[in-house]
């Protein structure tokens, strides 16, 4: 039996195979059973701001149905997404505190911080409850227009500064890979003391129904194909920090998990796949990772971890145009 | 409603009512100018916790009477929860019969002093007036006149207690003695019953005594309330939480057949940011109770709250508005409101609003908390506030208050007071096992009758409603009193 074990955020994980912040990650019931199934970590489900306000927008909406909202509006209805978030961010913390003692895996929190002070301020209160460390999930969608690219990367590196100021467990952050120069991004990230990286994000896409001629949701889960663009990056950054990296998107298999691990990721993420086969399909991924070890002759994971990283060239460009001429022209 | 309408159109065609309606044209009526309700001096009243509105003498209230004009159809009525008689009463001032006129409103609401002066009658009967709706007008000043009312019967010495049906032995508890309590306990005690109404706190009234301040609502003004009550049999037990000093099953023991709970929104909400619980931030019950109920202000009590001279207060409603007054009147040289949105989506009363500016509050409009830091004995010495612009509109079709982002800045104060609203209290609902709750923490009950799931406990007021206007609570008090008759009729019936 290989040695699976990890390290990510100075935290030692079982194996390389970290349940990602989803819908799945929200409940103990579910996060147990994940941990039963030998999962290495888990990503908490985000609070977003945006379900905030709908669920606001909810309950003004029922209180209004039931005649809750009289002639003038109450106060706490006046506040009500005040009080929303408050409920909210108490369940979150009870979730924290309630999992710690049921299971063994490091529990590691999720922020979906857009902008405001207050959600930095709750690392602090994540902290306390226990969770082991923070994945902060940035979502600065460049659609401003008059916001220069620098404007927006300052955002980011404001609220992890911020959060950093807050808590002394491990911080890391999960970003999305529109950015202009994103090696350096990540390098000012881990600067600002970023200890780890998660890419990428994975957005809600848009597509258009073209009989009933409406906008809708496209494919909500990833595709294996989707690991492409985060094996690319983990591969040309990973010689390039100390930080750790987490892969995400497009993690499907035992496979996908052992490609990652030899572009020099300290973990993965699964979400997609977790949903349509469920959590016993772990146990099917360490399965696939050891035997592949065992077959290597590797015993531990830094043996191979990286093997297939991007060499310590100051230019990633290269290794990119390297790649493309190697498939495309047959260069040995 | 049905009954309502029939009950408001009787004696329209009573001699009296045709006569004064033939007395003055239409036109002329709609000519004269609304009454203006006389203020103590704004300076002057700054400093005291004396009432700031005067009430309306004899001769003005006539006068405002002369302005009603006896709709064939009135549509003021609409608006009133309780579905006071207001032409009727109206018209009797008119005739010079204040008596009858008190009369009149009490006749379906058993505090019309209390009602008169904390109504939102803008919001309500006067926002359905036939002059708003119709004339673009200025309503007629009903809450001016069911207080005129009300008061000159009080100062007459001819208060008319409530006729009181022949004991029929049966014990009914009211928990709480808020405004749907008394009424409860009014309209019980009016069927014979024998009411208890037990009280958590020292002082019987609930939030009229310890959530409205005395510049508003005079304690003496619902003491005479209670002191007839007392004086139609209802009992008074005070510093007696039901359910932690006696257990609901206790008291049936004792004979109990029925209860009202009213025990109202007492449960303070914060805003959950860091700082918050710095000494000198307080939340709004705890800080207009200290202030009304345990006399903080005064030197000789032991109980003193602490009186900053910059004072913010947090939130846009009545309770903001009285918080902020009473910081005011307690000495403070700023007090001010910080409130996310603008003036005109402010949830307070319109005169509240215009009483605090006048008295030099501070209106601190689009802007927000977002922290508070403290000296080094832990007293809050500074608020970072940031500045909102309002958005789209939400599904209370008010603009949304959004960030402004970096506009963060720090305000020097010393005492914070948080009215950013209620839950309801818990104390009950965690006392019984099987009692149904919304996921408002409120008791869910039978709109009809009030009933909850336990068939002998019986709700209303904001225990009930999550937030509520006494003329609403009282509503609730007046049809669980009906409810619980009916309840006990039917099961002597059934036994």
């Amino acid at each position: 039996m290989a040695d699976l074990s990890t390290k990510y955020l100075g935290l030692t994980l079982r194996n390389p195979i970290v349940v990602g912040s989803s819908g799945l990650t929200n409940s103990v019931n579910e996060i147990v059973e994940f941990d039963k199934n030998g999962a290495g970590a888990v990503v908490l489900k985000s609070i977003f701001e945006e379900q905030i306000i709908l669920e606001a927008e909810h309950k003004l909406k029922k209180a209004e149905a039931n005649g809750m909202m009289y002639s003038e509006h109450s106060e706490t209805l006046d506040y009500i997404d005040v009080h929303v978030r408050g409920e909210e961010l108490g369940n979150y913390l009870h979730l924290i505190q309630e999992l710690k003692g049921k299971i063994s895996m490091p529990v590691i929190a999720s922020i979906n911080a857009i902008s405001s002070h207050e959600w930095t301020s709750f690392a602090k209160r994540i902290q306390d409850a226990g969770a082991d460390a923070i994945e902060l999930n940035i979502f600065v969608m460049p659609f401003d227009l008059n916001k220069a690219c620098t404007d927006n990367q300052q955002m980011y590196y404001d609220i992890l500064k911020k959060v950093k100021s807050q808590v002394t467990i491990p911080v890391s952050v999960k970003i999305s890979p529109y950015f202009s120069n994103l090696a350096k991004v990540i390098k000012n990230l881990e600067a600002y003391g970023a200890d780890g990286l998660v890419l990428f994000n994975r957005f809600s896409s848009p597509d258009i129904d073209i009989d009933k001629i409406t906008v809708k949701h496209s494919d909500i889960l990833s595709h294996a194909s989707d690991i492409a663009n985060t094996l690319r990056w983990v591969a040309i950054m990973a010689k390039h920090v100390k930080m750790s990296l987490a892969a995400s998107t497009g993690v499907h298999d035992g496979e996908a998990v052992v490609k990652l691990l030899l572009a020099g990721a300290s973990v993965t993420q699964v979400a997609s796949a977790l949903y349509k086969h469920g959590p016993n399909y772990i146990l099917e991924m360490t399965k696939f990772v050891n035997d592949w070890m065992e077959q290597k002759g590797f015993n531990y994971v830094d043996q191979f971890r990286g093997k297939l990283s991007q060499d310590t060239t100051e230019n990633p460009d290269v290794y990119e145009r390297m790649q493309f001429m190697k498939y495309f022209s047959d260069i040995k | 409603m049905e009954n309502i309408a029939d009950y408001i159109r009787e004696g329209r065609k009573d001699d009296w009512r045709l006569e004064l309606r033939k007395s003055m044209k239409a036109k002329e009526r709609t000519s004269l100018e609304r009454v203006q309700m006389p203020e103590q001096d704004a300076v002057e009243r700054s400093h005291n916790s004396i009432e700031v509105n005067l009430g309306i003498a004899e001769q003005m209230a006539v006068a405002e009477s002369l302005r009603c004009l006896d709709c064939a159809q009135p549509t003021c009525t609409t608006g009133c929860p309780v579905g006071i008689n207001i032409p009727k009463f109206i018209k009797k001032i008119e005739a010079g019969d204040f008596l009858g006129a008190a009369a009149t409103i009490k006749e379906t609401n058993a505090l019309p002093a209390v009602c008169g002066r904390v109504c939102p009658q803008e919001k309500q009967c006067e926002l359905s007036c036939f002059y708003t709706d119709k004339l673009n007008l200025p309503p007629i000043a009903i809450g001016h006149l069911e207080r005129f009312a009300a008061d000159y019967e009080r100062n007459s010495g001819k208060m008319a207690i409530p006729n009181v049906a022949e004991s029929n032995g049966k014990k009914v508890a009211v928990v709480g003695s808020g405004p749907s309590g008394l009424a409860a306990a009014g309209d019980l005690a009016k069927l014979g019953y024998d009411v208890t109404v037990f009280e958590a706190l020292h002082e019987i009234g609930g939030v009229l005594k310890y959530g409205i301040p005395e510049f508003r609502l005079p304690n003496d003004i619902v003491d005479v309330e209670i002191e007839n009550m007392r004086r139609m049999g209802v009992k008074f037990h005070t510093d007696f939480i039901v359910g932690k000093t006696a257990s609901f099953e206790l008291l049936r023991e004792q004979g109990f057949r029925a209860f009202f709970v009213g025990s109202g929104a007492g449960l303070p909400r914060f805003m959950n940011i860091p700082g918050e619980n710095f000494n000198g931030i307080f939340s709004s019950n705890e800080y207009l109770t200290r202030v009304n109920l345990m006399k903080a202000a005064h030197e000789d009590y032991d109980t003193p709250v602490l009186s900053g001279k910059n004072v913010a207060v947090i939130g846009g409603g009545n309770t903001a508005m009285d918080s902020v007054r009473t910081a005011k009147r307690l000495g403070a040289d700023r007090a001010m409101i910080i409130y996310r949105r603008s003036l005109e989506e402010m949830p307070a009363r319109k005169e509240e609003v215009h009483h605090a500016m006048a008295e030099g509050i501070e209106f601190m409009n689009l802007h927000n908390p977002v922290e508070y830091f403290a000296d080094a004995s832990g007293r809050v010495n500074k608020m970072r506030a940031q500045k909102m612009e309002l958005g789209e509109p939400d599904a209370s079709g008010r603009r949304r208050p959004i960030i402004i982002e970096g506009s963060e800045f720090d305000i020097d104060v010393d005492t914070v007071v948080v009215a950013v609203g209620v839950s309801p209290n818990p104390i009950v609902p965690s006392s019984l096992k099987d009692l149904k709750m919304s996921e408002w923490g409120t008791i869910i009950v039978n709109k009809e009758n009030m009933q909850s799931s336990i068939p002998d406990i019986f709700a209303g007021g904001d225990i009930v409603r999550g937030g509520a206007t006494v003329i609403l609570a009282m509503g609730d008090g007046r049809q669980a009193a009906a409810g619980i008759h009916n309840y006990i009729q039917q099961k002597v019936k059934a036994s």
